[in-house]
């Protein structure tokens, strides 16, 4: 199963418009993605799962997919959420 | 005289209100049914994901009709609720606890519920207040299902001041245009949504007033200070004439400050000053913009280092001179390092108990001896030059020697971020006139830096020898002394000589009696607290 991890980028974390245009850009694909921080999971295609991790910028998060353009899905959201803007 | 309840707050929004009030008391929701029977589960998830059909739709049309008349920030809560109300982890936990026979209108109370506890306990500000978008949701969702009556704010038909427990933003905008005067809120903080609200439609709102509400909703009349943050039950004829008598000082100035806000000032001789403010934290800077700062000529670097059990590092001094110094653009902002005495403790820096703190270790001083905690400091200053126009000013400074010291640390900074290949700017230096030492010794520093900032409260209390704590001495508490104005004449001839510019950032610079004075003796920049900008600068229009 593709995963990688990444730094979050944005200033205010993943709040607010980072969560939702990170959650915007996970439902594009087909595959189960999920965001893990401190061990704990998130389905990255829930606003309210994404923003409850409370990850801050400097956190390191695992993005983890699971179907047909799983590596795709990986590599397109970790360097969207490591974007500074 | 009558007694009334006076119920203190967070200021939440500026602004006076007084009005009859409205106490809004919806009706806790409740679900009709806890279970179901097997039967039902079929169409009970059915009447589930039409609900949310429905609140989706309501809740994009609000937000399409806030956008409509142009309220972009408010509209953007409303598409988050959007993508609240369509979150497929809520859907599930709903469908999964309907088919355990849960009712459908309990399950989304109480999976909203988990969702807004969790939030609540990330003990991040922004993220807890979402806690009350979430039930809010929830809420609406249940309220559809059990197709119930709304609780009634629409209602509200004479201009009124409200009070609640909590406004959720589906509230608020059912409030009928022109119908709420201000908001008394029991629960909630400045980044509530009621509060982001009243202030985008300029209404005052006090909110966070705990259980005192209670013994207001009974109330006819209502009186509130936004700014001050506080709120007056049914009050007598004395309290309402001071709270007109405040709401016509605010307008007032809000005319003065439409006309001075923007734009610099001159004397009737053509004379430019510089109309600036002192801010002691990246939030005040916002503030200060507003009404008209032409730049920042104190920041106060203090609040960084308080109240915490370990010393910033240099990242996030970094970042918090970086936001100000990007906020204001082009125009100056001077950051004052640390100055810090034995009256506050400092974390990881070992002070010793003093006697005198005003006469101590402090200021320059102790920075001169402790680079640990010095030179992180200097290091972000030259990085967040980058952003915009940085300066810097160093206090509490007796004399030249002491200057050339803290500029060789600058210089060791420089050097090492040079080898490091980071990024930094040039700043311009400049030293704090806090002493009567350092007024004396003018000329010999004058030529080393690129401007002087008169600390009047210091050089008051300094050469009058009047602490300015003491009550008893309210008379040697002022400028406007010729022990004084000498010290500031001197160093303003000292400047002239060597051709720096002088600014004042105490006190004096925005007493009115006191600018013609500090303009006359040679003063071109006048730094001040954030409100006093539109009067000094109508006052030097007319010098």
């Amino acid at each position: 199963m593709p995963e990688r991890e990444a730094t979050i980028g944005p200033e205010e974390g993943l709040h607010a418009r980072p969560a939702a245009q990170f959650v915007k850009e996970a439902k594009r694909f087909a595959s189960e993605v999920v965001v893990i921080k401190g061990g704990r999971e998130a389905n990255a295609k829930s606003p309210l799962k994404v923003m409850a991790l409370g990850a801050k910028q400097g956190d390191r998060v695992t993005i983890r997919a699971e179907g047909e353009d799983a590596e795709e899905a990986v590599d397109s959201l970790t360097d969207l959420i490591s974007a500074k803007q | 005289m009558k007694d009334y309840v006076r119920l203190t707050g967070v200021a939440a929004s500026e602004g006076i209100a007084i009005g009859p009030a409205f106490a809004y008391v919806p009706g806790d929701l409740k679900p009709e049914r806890e279970n179901i029977s097997e039967d039902v589960v079929g169409e009970e998830l059915e009447s589930f994901r039409n609900a949310v059909k429905a609140v989706v739709r309501k809740l994009s049309e609000t937000a399409d009709g806030l956008r409509e008349s142009g309220g972009e920030g408010e509209a953007g809560i409303f598409d988050a609720h959007v993508e609240m109300a369509e979150d497929p982890e809520l859907h599930s936990g709903v469908e999964e606890r309907v088919r355990d026979l849960q009712s459908p209108e309990a399950a989304v109370i109480s999976v909203g519920e988990e969702f807004a506890e969790m939030f609540a306990a990330t003990e991040d500000e922004y993220l807890s207040a979402r806690a009350e978008d979430v039930r809010d949701v929830a809420y609406q969702i249940a309220a559809e299902i059990m197709g119930g009556e709304d609780a009634g704010i629409e209602m509200l038909d004479k201009p009124s001041v409200v009070l609640a427990r909590n406004l959720a933003p589906s509230d608020t905008v059912n409030i009928p245009k022109g119908m709420a005067l201000g908001f008394v809120i029991a629960e909630g903080s400045r980044t509530s949504h009621v509060s982001i609200m009243a202030r985008s439609m300029g209404l005052p709102a006090v909110v966070g007033v705990g259980r005192a509400l209670e013994e207001a909703l009974a109330a006819e009349v209502v009186a509130l200070d936004g700014a001050e943050g506080y709120a007056v039950v049914d009050p007598d004829p004395a309290t309402i004439s001071s709270f007109e008598e405040k709401q016509k000082n605010i307008a007032a100035e809000a005319a003065l400050l439409k006309e001075y806000k923007h734009g610099q000032v001159r004397t009737r001789e053509g004379r430019r000053i510089e109309v600036v403010a002192n801010i002691g934290s990246a939030q005040e800077a916002e503030g200060a913009l507003e009404r008209g700062a032409e730049g920042v000529g104190l920041f106060r670097t203090e609040f960084l280092f308080m109240e915490r059990p370990e010393l910033p590092t240099e990242e996030e001094q970094y970042e918090a001179y970086r936001k100000v110094v990007k906020s204001f653009g082009e125009k100056p902002v001077i950051i004052r390092t640390l100055d810090v005495g034995g009256d506050k403790d400092l974390p990881g820096v070992d002070q010793p108990e003093e006697e005198n703190p005003f006469l101590g270790w402090r200021g320059i001083r102790m920075s001169l001896d402790t680079p640990e905690l010095f030179k992180p400091q200097l290091r972000a200053i030259l990085r967040a030059a980058t952003h915009g126009n940085l300066k810097i000013m160093f206090p509490m400074v007796v004399d030249a020697d002491e200057l050339r010291a803290a500029k060789k640390v600058l210089e060791e900074c420089r050097r090492e971020l040079e080898n490091e290949g980071s990024r930094f700017n040039e700043v311009e230096i400049g030293v704090m006139v806090e002493t009567p030492a350092a007024a004396i010794c003018a000329a010999d520093i004058a030529p080393e830096v690129s401007f002087f900032s008169i600390g009047t409260n210091d050089l008051i209390q300094y050469t009058l020898a009047a602490d300015r704590g003491n009550e008893r001495l309210r008379r040697l508490q002022s400028a406007d002394h010729p022990a004084v104005l000498s010290l500031i004449g001197r160093t303003c001839e000292a400047a002239r000589e060597a051709g720096i510019w002088v600014g004042v950032c105490g006190e004096a610079a925005g007493e009115p009696a006191m600018v013609p004075k500090l303009i006359e003796l040679g003063v071109t920049e006048l730094s001040m607290s954030a409100p006093a900008i539109p009067r000094v600068k109508k006052i030097i229009s007319g010098l």
